[in-house]
């Protein structure tokens, strides 16, 4: 072994990319779902549009999910 | 304000919901035959699986939440703080999340797939499917009060 090496790696980077993908649609959803709840406990009348805008906010926090997943793996195919 | 169609009730965002499916329906489509197109003029064959791939992911995925939150409304009656409502909405979106990992490890090794072109109509989808999202969601009209049952109807329930 080389002495001067202190540390090595090794396995694929791939999972922390993967775990940096799903942290931020983690918090996200958990937010977004949370205050829906907090909501409809406050105003259950509001149900109806509360839905439409808890949907708008799981699809823009899942999209950048979708393409930060797609990205990493995608331009790393054949290497 | 809440129609009662077999003894259940009906949320009022039942048919926002159900614009935003056929909306992103008909996007997924779209992006399959424009991306179809371009991706065979691009890489030939690989190119046209990868864009019809993608449409598939990008139009079926994203339409798996509104999808969801239908089935949870007509499984809790409309009740959104019933327990099984968020476990379908949330078990559905985990669920999806695997699938979709799932299937780009797959994808990813396959010589018929085109990257470039399989990413770019996925982006296609997921930014046209918020647009649609959005549009729908703007332009639906829902009231202030709804999907509330007051004392004196309460045999609606």
């Amino acid at each position: 072994m080389d002495t001067t090496v202190l540390a090595e790696l090794s396995g694929n980077i791939a999972t922390v990319g993967y775990g940096l993908a799903a942290i931020g649609p983690a918090i996200g959803v958990g937010i977004v779902v949370g205050k829906t709840i907090e909501s409809v406990a406050r105003q259950p009348e509001l149900q109806g549009r509360l839905q439409i805008l808890m949907y708008l906010g799981i699809a823009f926090t899942e999209a950048l999910a979708f393409i930060g997943i797609a990205t990493y793996f995608i331009f790393t195919a054949g290497q | 304000m809440t129609n009662t169609a077999g003894g259940h009730r009906r949320p009022s965002s039942t048919p926002v919901f159900q614009s935003v499916l056929r909306g992103g329906l008909v996007l997924a489509v779209a992006i399959a035959v424009v991306g179809g197109v371009i991706g065979f003029l691009a890489a030939g064959t690989p190119g046209l699986v990868s864009a019809l791939i993608g449409a598939l992911i990008g139009g079926l995925f994203l339409a798996v939440t509104a999808a969801s939150i239908l089935f949870a409304n007509r499984l809790s009656n409309g009740d959104m703080l019933h327990p099984a409502y968020f476990g379908i909405i949330l078990g559905a979106w985990l669920l999806k999340f695997v699938l979709f990992l799932i299937m780009v490890f797959l994808l990813r090794e396959q010589p018929w797939i085109d990257g470039t072109v399989l990413f770019l109509t996925l982006v296609a989808g997921v930014l046209g499917t918020l647009a649609i999202d959005v549009i729908v969601v703007a332009r639906s009209r829902i009231p202030y009060v709804s999907d509330v049952s007051l004392p004196g109807d309460g045999d609606r329930r």
